[in-house]
């Protein structure tokens, strides 16, 4: 009794959640009813007794699908508006295709028979004793290998697939050389001066900057970075005599300083 | 079934309490406190200056890369546990099929590294 009533509730919460997905006017509702509709799938399997199937749906499908769901709505440049136009014209095609799944599914359960040799199936019935968990160990890693692998390999071709389509070449960013920037020492980038009392930085050659290109550390081809290494070994008498502080403070020279 | 559902009972009470904590910050929230929102306050507020643009820009392509290529290993660690629970029964032969499965991730594993899909730049 308090079986059906767990499961009519998970089902009408599963049913109307998976309404609003379609229907829900902003596509991140959509997203949030869909994590709605999951856990109510998650309490379906439960109910059924699948534990473990159950954890991981709410593991993989609330914790991942969901969110990459909503990655997807926000990649999307979306306008709500527009969205709601094709609404109307796309409401006949629709509805004619979930007819004819209906009637498909109609057919294919209307003439659906459990065997009657049900139990001598192999593993269709878990060990006495094993938990939910370790039923499908038991079985999913030796008798149906196959299927086990198969599944290694979509998910190769999905890795491979998500890294051909998206990942684009493109450096948005300057990247350091880790090692070559473990090898400075303070000396090579930094000059200690002694300025006399009262005659300020402007008589000294302003501020001065590292001895070396702060690029001489950053990966060459990544972005403001020209593919060829920089020369290195300045002088130190060649340090920037600027005068204005302003304009020897941080000017982005590629390549080296005062050339 | 109903022993797995009894099971799940304690889970059932954390929801609970969760949801009346939850409503109770927000309701006491928005019945206590003093509400007289204007056009300067609610409007966004952009450090001294007036706001640009919208903030619903479009995300960047890598943040699916990064979301798909979670799942992928997030599936694989879903597998390791049942592998994990039932190792003794299943034998050489169930070590050794998971091996093969860790084997072909991996090799998806190390072209994403070398392509530098793990970077970013």
């Amino acid at each position: 009794m308090m079986t059906q009533i767990v499961f009519y509730v998970f089902a009408t919460v599963l049913v109307l959640s998976a309404g609003m997905v379609v229907s829900a006017r902003n596509p991140v509702h959509s997203v949030l009813f869909l994590i709605l509709a999951f856990f109510n799938a998650a309490g379906l399997f439960l109910v059924a007794g699948a534990e473990f199937l159950a954890m991981i749906l709410v593991i993989v499908y609330v914790g991942a699908v969901a969110v990459l769901f909503l990655f997807v709505v926000m990649m999307l440049d979306v306008r709500f508006a527009q969205m709601r136009e094709g609404l109307q014209r796309y409401a006949p095609f629709g509805a004619a295709v979930g007819l004819v799944l209906l009637a498909e599914l109609a057919l294919a359960f209307s003439h659906w028979q459990v065997a009657a040799d049900i139990a001598s199936v192999p593993h269709v019935v878990a060990a006495p004793g094993r938990t939910n968990t370790a039923a499908l160990g038991d079985v999913l890693y030796t008798h149906y290998v196959f299927l086990f692998e198969a599944c290694g390999l979509v998910l190769l071709v999905a890795m491979i697939g998500a890294i051909v389509l998206t990942l684009r070449e493109r450096p948005m960013g300057r990247r350091q050389n880790i090692d070559r920037q473990h090898e400075r020492t303070a000396a090579d980038t930094l000059a200690m001066m002694t300025v006399p009392l009262g005659q300020g930085v402007a008589a000294n050659g302003g501020f001065r900057r590292p001895e070396q290109s702060y690029y001489i550390a950053s990966v060459p081809g990544s972005y403001g970075v020209t593919a060829e290494p920089v020369p290195q070994g300045k002088p130190a008498g060649a340090a920037p005599a600027d005068g204005a502080p302003e304009s020897g403070h941080g000017a982005d020279n590629h390549g080296g300083l005062a050339q | 079934m109903t022993s797995v559902l009894a099971d799940y009972f304690p889970v059932l009470v954390f929801g609970v309490l969760a949801v009346i904590i939850a409503g109770a910050m927000l309701g006491s929230s928005l019945l206590f406190g003093h509400q007289k929102p204007y056009a300067e306050k609610v409007s966004a507020y952009e450090c001294g200056f007036e706001a640009f643009d919208d903030a619903r820009h479009r995300f960047d392509v890598r943040f699916y890369l990064v979301a798909i290529l979670f799942i992928i290993f997030d599936l694989e660690v879903a597998f390791l546990f049942p592998w994990a629970v039932s190792l003794s029964r299943i034998g050489l032969f169930g070590f050794l099929s998971m091996m093969g499965f860790l084997g072909i991730l991996t090799v998806g594993f190390i072209y994403e590294w070398c392509k530098g899909a793990l970077d970013w730049d």
